[in-house]
């Protein structure tokens, strides 16, 4: 196992040129190129401030906040996974011919989202402080907190990656997935009004656990639950360590079956 | 699966199966296997039947045999691209396969930005790229179009960069299938030179070819396939004559 880890970081070289690549392909061709980058969440927070203030009141203070610092990191999560859930299909014909640490591929994906993500915080510490919400020394935690959620993306991407070789529906079965996933999890509204019978269910859910970090540190101010992100965190440390097993193991056909 | 063997050795296969499984309809989706539950029909089909070879280092090895034989088959399981089914090689070093030229160029990258990225997905370092950028351009003898994007080239040029990102890798073992034959006459004949300077700076090499004279050329040893077996194995001339009166028979 170790083995394997040394070598796909034997490959880092290539890993940065296909998240550059990545990155570049998806703004290819626009005027603005890579202002899309921050020009994609601009528009969402310029929407919601809008609707939640006027359109739409809720009866939480600052919505649109509140909605968008849960709302980059599940977008971070979601697209990584539905664009990892095809990235070994589409390089078929890469992996027919050249010899690599497959991880390599899926692992691009979540590597340019996250940067994607923190380029997006660009707009997001701005906009916090327009709305005038205090930032604080929990901001201290995100690194920790970033660092939970990427080892769960990066799971959950290679599992689903390798799966999607053998079951080519997976991709869809993912998308309806990952939607029954954004209403379960405390994106849109608050871990507090789950009602207490549902909680024990709730709490089950490493994203909930992930998303309310974030809320904690970047909307209230206040350090976030550390006995539920050193559970959250450990689970997903050993979830990493059965996906690349399960990688490994099921990426030795991959070069037929794709 | 591959682990270090003693130093003399580059490549060890030993008795390597493999099966491949034929589909008539290959069913991809969970909800097809679910509803088709063990009624999927494939049959095994072995296109490797207990391979044994071992390979010196600094030995070129050449493969031959008919279409559909197993060479580049075996060809993809040393280089781990395929996995056996049952047995196991044992490599002694870093492989560069030539499969295809070009694989996994990005279209509208220039040449030069393909070279970094082509040589990546080989395994080198930024700094090991940086140290053979001016030689695999030089190669290549593309000039200016180097800052091009590679769908402007024509497909030889496009093999050219290939050609020439791959054998600057400095592998200590390098795989060609049927590759050589690209370009014009005088980057074949570059492309034969390079061969012999990597064979002259110990290389070990297995060339897949159809041609024995190639084999006569270039080759120390000779492995002949023949249906997923060995048929004959030994130095490159005598099996190359005995592959050349096989063919010669066969047509007459
Ligand atoms: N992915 C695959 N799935 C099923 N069968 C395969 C697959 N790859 C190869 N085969 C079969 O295995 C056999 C050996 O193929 P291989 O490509 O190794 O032949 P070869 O000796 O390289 O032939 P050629 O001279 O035409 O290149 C062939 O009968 C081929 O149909
Ligand atoms: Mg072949």
């Amino acid at each position: 196992m170790w083995q394997r880890i040394k070598e796909i970081y034997a490959y880092r070289e290539m890993l940065k040129n296909l998240v550059s690549k990545e990155l570049r392909a998806r703004y290819k061709g626009s005027i603005l190129g890579f202002f899309w980058t921050f020009f994609n969440p601009l528009l969402m927070l310029i929407v919601y401030s809008f609707v939640f203030s006027f359109v739409m009141r809720s009866g939480i203070k600052n919505y649109a906040m509140f909605l968008f610092v849960a709302l980059l990191p599940w977008n971070y999560l979601s697209s990584s996974i539905l664009q990892g859930a095809a990235s070994l299909v589409q390089n078929a014909s890469l992996i027919k011919k050249v010899y690599f640490p497959r991880e390599v591929l899926p692992l691009s994906v979540v590597l340019a989202n996250l940067i994607n993500y923190l380029l997006s915080l660009l707009i997001l510490m701005p906009a916090l402080m327009l709305f005038k919400i205090r930032l604080t020394w929990a901001l201290l935690a995100f690194p920790l907190v970033l660092l939970v959620e990427t080892v769960l993306v990066a799971s959950l991407t290679l599992l689903v990656s390798v799966g999607n070789v053998y079951f080519r529906d997976l991709e869809h079965i993912t998308g309806v997935f990952m939607t029954a996933w954004f209403f379960l999890t405390p994106v849109v509204y608050s871990a507090d009004t789950v009602p207490p019978n549902a909680k024990k269910f709730f709490s089950l859910n490493p994203a909930a656990h992930i998303i309310e970090a974030y809320r904690d540190i970047f909307y209230e101010g206040m350090w976030p639950d550390w006995k539920a992100l050193l559970y959250v965190g450990l689970g997903c440390l050993i979830l990493f360590w059965l996906s690349l097993l399960a990688f490994q193991r099921w990426q030795k056909d991959i070069a037929e079956e794709i | 699966m591959v682990q270090e063997i003693s130093n003399e050795i580059a490549i060890e296969v030993k008795d390597v199966w493999k099966k491949f499984r034929l589909y008539h309809e290959k069913t991809y989706s969970l909800k097809e296997r679910i509803i088709f539950w063990g009624r999927s029909k494939a049959e095994d089909f072995w296109a490797l039947k207990g391979i044994n070879l071992t390979i010196p280092k600094g030995s070129t090895v050449g493969l031959i045999g008919r279409n559909g034989s197993g060479k580049s088959t075996l060809l993809k399981i040393i280089s781990r691209i395929l996995y056996p089914t049952r047995g196991e090689v044992k490599i002694n070093g870093r492989v560069s396969t030539l499969l295809e030229l070009g694989a996994g160029f990005h279209p509208d990258f220039t040449g030069r930005e393909n070279i970094f990225l082509n040589a990546s997905i080989l395994g080198l370092s930024r700094k090991e790229i940086k140290e053979r950028l001016d030689d695999i351009i030089a190669f290549s003898e593309l000039g200016d179009f180097i800052d091009n994007p590679v769908r402007n080239y024509s497909s030889g040029m496009y093999m050219r960069l290939g050609f020439a990102v791959a054998v600057h890798v400095d592998p200590e073992i390098l795989l060609i299938d049927e590759v050589l034959a690209v370009g014009d006459l005088a980057f074949q004949e570059k492309c034969l030179a390079k061969i012999k300077e990597l064979q002259k700076k110990g290389t070990t090499i297995i060339l897949v070819t159809h041609s024995p004279k190639q084999i006569q050329d270039l080759c120390d040893l000779a492995v002949w396939l023949d249906k997923g077996e060995m048929k004959m194995q030994g130095s490159a001339i005598e099996v190359a004559e005995a592959y050349a009166r096989y063919v010669s028979g066969k047509e007459r």
